[in-house]
């Protein structure tokens, strides 16, 4: 069977900027994969070639098995798109959009009627499908946004960062309805995200993106297997930091933290956690704050870029250590 | 829920959609028809008071009233404010991402662009109905009404297309709300410099020359014949054919931007 995504060394540059950078994919049947990265890691970029909606610079890219560039327009009656901040016209309703995007789509107007009414209800929108989509919330944009990319029910949706914005219950509904349509209906998922959560709660599998390239790619409990120790955050009096390194790097590798912290790869995991409390207290290290995570998928960002994705951690501030 | 398996889209189903996605967007917001409506009618109000008696001056067109004189100059003016929407709704669809879910689809490049320009085109004929129908009561006359309202409607029809098409390729190429307006005065500085307020022969010197070279005042000229002699099929076909060719022009430039946009 054709693979729903397939890309070959994709590229592509806005002038001396190279926004995508050699991406190979390949996304099987009914998977929701998730494209991970922070802003400006070329995420949109891809999925916007992969839609048709740019052009490559170079390289090749297959969407359920038509070639985005010489066969964009049959690619496009077998997507589902919903692109990153929801673009919905505001001036009309949201079961007018439906049904225009029905037409557009070739659908008989009995058969939309009657999928635009169990979309609506499908992401709550019922009650405010007469409104226009001017007064929606962002979250009532978003799942008419979604339910616009499914009323001609796609082989292959793309949702570029459909939760970004949104409040917690929002973000919830959303990634509900996504294992819905992908548990009954098996609809192949590309999720683009900067959400580590999102990233781990839907996808079964990931591509880590960063400066344009695909840098770590599986699934995520196996990349965060290879990580290996866990993280152990340590949040000392700023007047100790270069001690506290000192000591903390006899545990394990210094990790990415966010500035004025500092973070270990923690050999040998909990069993040595009283340990490095006594080297610490020995060394005179007044000591904040601690804890130790299990490898996450930031943990697989920062080995892999060696920054952290969560909470715009920079990389760890060079530490003198005396010898 | 899966594999598309409806029919092709149909080019005409789409455009008459996206037309009459245009001319909701237009009617449910006021300030882009009211002023198309009631400025010229404000405008034509004051030059007819004001110049009424110009009509008196050797060489002026022989009219009952200076109301018909200005009834092209009236069509005109409300077809250019009012056409300029589809440019600005163009450029709020680029602007707010809109356009990309549109290109999303399976749409044929026609009905993009030709859902736009047909609802442009049903708005000016509305336009040139409400015109005709106010100034009648206070005094404009068509020699030959039918022959008049068939020839205002029609240019009136196309030039709101031309002028909507060259708005929306404005918007295509810029992606701005404000460059579409920025080109609006352009439009108007062209109605100013034409026969459409006053004779050039009258005037003389440069705006004579100027107007003379116009293709507004072809228009212009071909409309006021029919309004004042009835049916002139020279004048008539004159103000068809100047409309019709602007837009072509307008409708061969939106195209090349459109092409320009997609290809990205």
């Amino acid at each position: 069977m054709t693979e729903p995504i397939l890309a070959e060394g994709l590229v592509r540059k806005f002038g001396d900027l190279v926004a995508v950078d050699g991406i190979d994919l390949c996304v099987a049947q009914g998977e929701v994969f998730g494209f991970l990265g922070p802003n400006g890691a070329g995420k949109s970029t891809t999925v916007r070639m992969l839609t048709t909606l740019l052009s490559p610079s170079a390289g090749t890219a297959r969407v359920a098995g038509y070639d985005v560039v010489t066969q964009a327009a049959e690619v496009r009656r077998v997507i589902g798109v919903a692109l990153q901040d929801a673009a919905i016209d505001p001036i009309m309703t949201g079961r007018e959009l439906l049904k225009l995007q029905a037409v557009l789509h070739g659908i008989p107007r009995r058969i939309s009627r009657e999928r635009g009414d169990e979309l609506l209800s499908r992401v709550g929108l019922s009650a405010a499908a007469d409104r226009r989509v001017g007064t929606y919330s962002g979250g009532m944009r978003r799942r008419l946004d979604l339910a616009l990319a499914l009323i001609h029910e796609p082989r292959v949706l793309f949702l570029d960062e459909p939760t970004t914005g949104l409040d917690p219950t929002s973000r919830m509904a959303l990634w509900e309805e996504v294992r819905r349509l992908n548990g009954e209906f098996g609809t192949t998922v590309l999720l683009t995200t900067q959400y580590l959560e999102e990233a781990d709660q839907l996808a079964g599998r990931i591509a880590i993106i960063d400066g344009g390239r695909i840098v770590r790619q599986g699934e995520p409990e196996a990349l965060k297997d290879a990580v290996g120790s866990p993280t152990l955050r340590v949040d000392v009096d700023p007047d100790h930091l270069t001690r506290a390194a000192e000591v903390l790097q006899k545990f394990g590798e210094i990790r990415p933290a966010r500035s004025g912290r500092l973070a270990i790869g923690l050999e040998g995991g909990a069993a040595r956690l009283a340990e490095v409390v006594r080297a610490l207290d020995a060394a005179g290290v007044v000591l904040n704050h601690m804890e130790l995570d299990a490898p996450s998928l930031d943990d697989v960002f920062a080995e892999a870029t060696g920054r952290r994705l969560e909470g715009a951690e920079e990389p760890p501030a060079p530490v003198e250590v005396g010898g | 829920m899966t594999a598309a398996a409806h029919p092709r889209p149909s080019a005409v189903a789409q455009a008459v959609a996206i037309a009459g996605r245009s001319v909701k967007g237009v009617l449910r917001q006021p300030p882009q028809w009211v002023p198309s409506l009631v400025f010229p009618l404000f405008f034509n109000a004051v030059s007819a008071a004001a110049f009424d008696r110009t009509r008196a001056l050797p060489g002026f067109p022989e009219v009952n009233s200076f109301l018909t004189f200005l009834l092209p100059a009236t069509i005109l003016q409300g077809v250019l404010l009012g056409a300029t929407a589809a440019g600005n709704d163009a450029a709020v669809d680029i602007e707010n991402g809109f356009f990309d879910r549109l290109v999303l689809s399976p749409m044929s490049r026609v009905s993009l662009l030709g859902g736009r320009l047909v609802g442009s085109m049903a708005l000016g004929v509305v336009q040139v109905v409400f015109f005709l129908a106010v100034l009648s009561v206070f005094g404009a006359r068509l020699e030959n009404p039918v022959a008049g309202i068939l020839v205002l409607v029609v240019v009136g029809a196309l030039l709101a297309g031309a002028v909507g098409a060259f708005s929306v390729s404005i918007a295509l190429r810029t992606g701005s709300v404000e460059a579409v307006n920025g080109f609006f005065p352009i439009f108007f500085a062209a109605l100013f410099m034409s026969s459409a307020f006053f004779p050039p022969s009258l005037s003389g010197g440069w705006f004579e020359t100027v107007a003379s070279v116009n293709p507004i005042t072809w228009i212009v000229d071909g409309l006021r014949e029919v309004i004042i002699e009835g049916w002139v099929p020279g004048a008539a076909a004159k103000a068809v054919a100047v409309s019709l060719a602007l837009g072509i022009l307008a409708i061969f430039m939106a195209t090349r931007s459109l092409a320009a946009r997609i290809r990205t």
